[in-house]
């Protein structure tokens, strides 16, 4: 009787418009309340949650990848990878995915990779004939690759919540995320052979390439230096995201000189906002975690999951489903804190690994994202490209289905996921 | 009311500059460890308190710019009346919300303070340093709640925030 009550209330208040973070706490508050448990235990989940050493990643993360992107790095990274592959058959698009998946390498966020790239790609694209709306479905899709190649915050945000490793998450989105950027660009490539209409790019001279690369080099630098002391265990996930900071710093202000203290401060405070917004939420989530666990509500669900549910398929179908609903309106942590703690005990009932399961929350959560006709990353891409929103939806069913085929190949082999983590 | 937004807005501003503090302490705690082989007692502590601050401090500013993210597509569908009237109960829920946690986070911290209780860590700071900063960043944010909703009927904008980060 409790759960639908529950779900009602919740869903009234976040689709009345109070914020997440105080729809999710204001739940759980009142469920204590409720239930005769002390309500001091809602500020003490507050504290406990920013008391976190991980979650200072976040704003780390946030702070490098702001500095780099006032620094011009999205711009050099295109140029560069366009340099390299520009000439080939649909040169412009294999650029625009292999830039996403660089900069994803240095961005936590798939609306940041979206809309950076975006700025840079879209004229370029669109001015050499490409289609319009391949053009846009491209660019949703290359987003995606922001939060499934690390660093990523919804699964620095899934490691919290779920108290399982940062790092072996970060690891095994690798693997999917380079089969995501393969198929991008083999259809990229057989788009242009079939359709053409585009003025391809004249290939550039090895003068141009180098100096092209050379503006790049040193944030693919650091990307390389994030993940492989991650990968040794040089330094933590927080550590790693405080030296891609000072690295960032050192990149943009000494080596390429593109910073200014103006820029700099737009990045600290645009890394704020973003970070309060960010772990306010996984706050009010860890609240109404609490209140839920004591009216044993995860367990409830777990039991109804197992009676009603036929094996795995059929439960990894519905969360998908569900997930899909979702992205009409909710952005991906939302979606990850809302339905990780309910979901987690029944996936990992059935025999799921968690970190598993992470990864195909996260690919799940991009995909409900991009789904049209409503999907809340269309809207990024709309806004960016200055496009409608029936072009965008209608330009991203094959990168939607791409990404479909990923989930399943996840599905069939886990170790896409896990090799990296735990076998290599 | 101008008077809480400003002070919002410098809470916000001092939140982010513990945040960025954060990167310096923790980029020399790994300088110190691998090139001095000497590492710090201080930097995982203190940026742990900078995250704490620095997060509850600006939550109010970023009320005031409209920046929590906030489910808007269905509201965006009403006609704009009904939309501030949505607007006005989710103020209200935050308010509540902000006053029942500022008068159990200030409990909190007092009993910490009659105490003395200490983080029994390594700096071994006393607990009211960190707990003082959930009353005081839920009263700040209620007081510009408080504004918000004042505002409303003359403020052309009706959502509490935006769809994404």
């Amino acid at each position: 009787m409790t759960l639908p009550l529950v779900l009602v209330a919740l869903f009234g208040l976040l689709l009345a418009g109070v914020p997440v973070a105080f729809a999710l706490g204001g739940i759980g508050l009142g469920m204590l309340i409720a239930g005769g448990f002390s309500p001091l235990m809602a500020p003490q989940a507050i504290l406990s949650t920013l008391d976190g050493f991980i979650l200072l990643a976040v704003p780390l993360f946030l702070l490098m990848s702001n500095v780099l992107l006032k620094g011009g790095v999205g711009r050099d990274l295109f140029a560069a990878v366009q340099a390299w592959v520009g000439h080939w058959p649909g040169g412009l698009a294999v650029a625009t995915i292999l830039s996403c998946a660089l900069f994803a390498a240095i961005s936590g966020s798939s609306v940041a990779t979206a809309a950076t790239i975006g700025t840079v790609a879209i004229p370029e694209m669109i001015q050499r004939g490409y289609g319009h709306r391949f053009v846009y479905g491209l660019l949703a899709a290359g987003g995606t690759l922001g939060i499934l190649i690390p660093p990523s915050i919804p699964m620095i945000v899934y490691g919290f919540v779920t108290e399982q490793s940062v790092i072996q998450l970060f690891l095994a989105g690798i693997g999917p995320g380079i089969v995501l950027v393969t198929l991008f660009v083999l259809f990229a490539m057989a788009h242009a052979r079939w359709f053409g209409g585009y003025e391809a790019v004249a290939k550039a001279s090895r003068r141009e390439r180098l100096r092209a690369s050379w503006r790049a080099l040193p944030s693919v630098g650091l990307a390389l230096l994030v993940i492989l002391g991650l990968y040794s265990g040089a330094f933590t996930p927080t550590e790693a995201a405080a030296i891609g900071f000072a690295a960032a710093l050192v990149i943009t202000v000494v080596v390429l000189r593109t910073l200014t203290w103006k820029g700099f401060r737009e990045a600290v405070v645009e890394s704020a906002i973003t970070t309060v917004a960010i772990l306010l939420i996984v706050a009010g989530a860890k609240v109404f975690g609490k209140a839920i666990a004591l009216y044993r509500i995860p367990q409830d669900i777990s039991s109804l999951i197992t009676n009603t549910i036929d094996g795995p398929a059929m439960f990894i179908l519905v969360v998908a489903g569900v997930l899909l609903i979702m992205g009409l309106v909710f952005e991906a942590l939302s979606m990850i804190l809302i339905m990780t703690p309910v979901l987690l005990p029944a996936a990992m009932g059935l025999g799921f690994d968690p970190i598993w399961f992470g990864i195909f929350m996260v690919i799940m959560v991009e995909v409900a994202l991009i789904t049209p006709p409503v999907g809340l990353n269309l809207y990024v891409i709309q806004s960016v490209a200055r496009a409608s929103l029936g072009d965008v939806a209608r330009g991203v069913w094959p990168f939607l289905l791409l990404m479909l085929v990923t989930v399943g190949v996840l599905y069939a082999i886990p170790d896409l996921a896990l090799y990296i983590p735990f076998k290599w | 009311m101008a008077f809480v937004t400003t002070v919002s807005k410098m809470a916000g501003l001092l939140g982010a500059i513990l945040l960025a503090l954060t990167g310096a302490m923790l980029t020399y705690e790994v300088v110190a460890r691998y090139f001095f082989l000497k590492p710090t007692i201080w930097a995982a502590e203190l940026s742990q308190l900078c995250l704490i601050w620095g997060c509850l401090l600006a939550m109010a500013h970023v009320l005031a710019i409209r920046r929590h993210i906030t489910v808007n597509a269905v509201t965006n569908l009403l006609p704009q009346q009904a939309q501030r009237v949505f607007a006005a109960g989710a103020l209200i829920t935050v308010i509540v919300f902000c006053a029942i946690i500022a008068v159990y986070g200030w409990e909190i911290f007092y009993t910490s303070w009659e105490r003395g209780r200490t983080t029994g860590s390594i700096l071994n700071l006393p607990m009211w340093i960190v707990e003082l900063s959930v009353p005081t960043g839920f009263a700040l944010l209620g007081a510009q709640a408080v504004v918000e909703l004042l505002r409303l009927r003359e403020d052309g904008t009706t959502r509490l925030g935006s769809s994404h980060e």
